[in-house]
């Protein structure tokens, strides 16, 4: 067995051996479930993986783009979390070019997040979650557009149930908003194999969903059929603009809006997503994307499902009474 | 990297997953969630989606002035909580429950119901 495969292992046994703790795990706050989402980020840290999110993207205007990811999600402490996210890439000619075969496929710069829990606000159903994005330039593929160079991307998330509304409200209590904003900072100011600057970017992007197992164990219980009580229906949209170092170039603000659903069970969830872009340099026609996510908290609730370090946090509700 | 998560990945699966539970979800209630009923319940009934651990679980209803108009203590038993009410008058009820799952997960919500309108 190699060095490589010992250590593996060796994480993988202390992982599995982590205490058990009451845990709060994926993304409750109150009576409130923030799914995982295939756009943006949910606000909170987690145990989970999205195993595979699948995407056909139409945002590369030079051909058809086809992405299959994978992001795992790890708690090293109850409010301190890791992500690690890897796309494969393929680029095909296209539609109109007549020809067959890839263009160019291979990884993506690997991305890795860490991130911390600042809020959980359960009676206002409120989430504040801030993080660093890293891009590890160099590490992907230029042939599918994987930069050299390296960005790093500080970044704050929020999410906002709005179930404290009055009952007079009604289905409004369903719905829930997250959002996320981000400053993309490059490691270079140059390309130097086009010679043109590369900018610093704000990425911004915001959801609104609306919540059937939040309407049915909170607001209102229709007796709808179960299938239709696990569905939340979301638009998501993501949004880029370059704000500095950016001489000579368009002020071109690209971004995409994404109306879906995702259907929520107790292991895992699935999601999917038309991806509409909101302008010529962001798209020509609109894409697609899939996605199966897994709750590792509730596969493995006594060894991955757990924190590295430490228990989860009881919440004030679960002191016997 | 990649290599690394993916080979730990595999080497976690023979831990834990069998004995895989999940989130309590609220099921079911009776008096129904946002319902409104014409006779007084003389017990509140909650169905979770799993198993509950009754030391750590349970319920309370109170009314708009924000009196608990409950028994006390509920009797829980696998996946159901259920809690004795005092005679109710007509109004609105508030019922606030806080579950732990048997594998340790919590879950928390509350849902209002009304008598006689």
């Amino acid at each position: 067995m190699s060095r490589f495969m010992l250590r593996s292992l060796a994480l993988a046994l202390l992982i599995a051996s982590a205490p058990v703790s009451a845990a709060f795990a994926h993304c409750f706050v109150g009576g409130r479930f923030f799914p995982a989402m295939l756009a943006t980020d949910d606000p909170c840290v987690a145990d989970e993986m999205s195993l595979p999110t699948v995407q056909y993207n139409s945002a590369n205007p030079s051909g058809r783009e086809h992405d299959a990811g994978i992001d795992f999600a790890k708690r090293i402490t109850d409010n301190f979390g890791i992500v690690v996210s890897s796309t494969w890439t393929r680029v095909g000619p296209p539609a109109d070019d007549g020809t067959n075969g890839p263009l160019a496929y291979g990884f993506q710069n690997l991305v890795t997040t860490a991130q911390f829990q600042l809020l959980k606000d359960a009676q206002h159903e409120l989430a504040l979650l801030a993080g660093v994005i890293f891009n590890w330039g160099g590490s992907g593929a230029a042939g599918v557009g994987a930069a050299p160079w390296s960005t790093i991307t500080p970044t704050v998330y929020f999410g906002k149930g709005f179930g404290d509304l009055p009952d007079g409200a009604g289905f409004l209590r369903a719905f829930a908003v997250t959002g996320q904003v981000g400053y993309e900072i490059p490691t270079t100011s140059l390309d130097l194999v086009s010679g043109s600057p590369v900018p610093q970017n704000l990425l911004w992007g915001t959801s609104l969903q609306f919540s059937m197992p939040y309407l049915k164990s909170s607001v209102v219980d229709l007796g709808l059929p179960d299938f239709i009580n696990h569905l939340i229906p979301i638009v998501e949209a993501q949004f880029t603009a370059p704000v500095a170092n950016n001489f000579g170039n368009d002020f071109v603000i690209t971004g995409t809006v994404n109306p879906g659903v995702i259907w929520v069970g107790s292991y895992f969830q699935v999601g999917v997503e038309a991806v509409i872009p909101i302008n010529r340099s962001s798209g020509t026609s609109i894409g697609a994307v899939a996605q199966l996510h897994l709750y590792l908290d509730d596969i493995f609730p006594t060894s991955i499902g757990q924190p590295l370090f430490g228990s989860s946090t009881p919440t004030k509700s679960m002191v016997m009474r | 990297m990649r290599n690394i998560i993916v080979t730990s990945m595999l080497a976690l699966l023979p831990f834990g997953a069998t004995d895989a539970r999940a989130h309590a979800f609220l099921d079911h209630a009776e008096p129904r969630v946002g319902s409104t009923v014409q006779t007084a319940p003389r017990e509140l009934s909650l169905s979770f989606t799993q198993d509950l651990e009754p030391a750590f679980s349970g319920a309370e209803v109170r009314d708009a002035n924000g009196t608990r108009v409950d028994q006390g203590k509920a009797k829980i038993s696998g996946s159901s909580i259920h809690l004795g009410l005092k005679p109710l008058s007509p109004g609105t009820y508030r019922v606030q429950w806080h579950a732990l799952s048997v594998d340790t997960h919590t879950t928390e919500g509350s849902f209002s119901f009304q008598v006689g309108h």
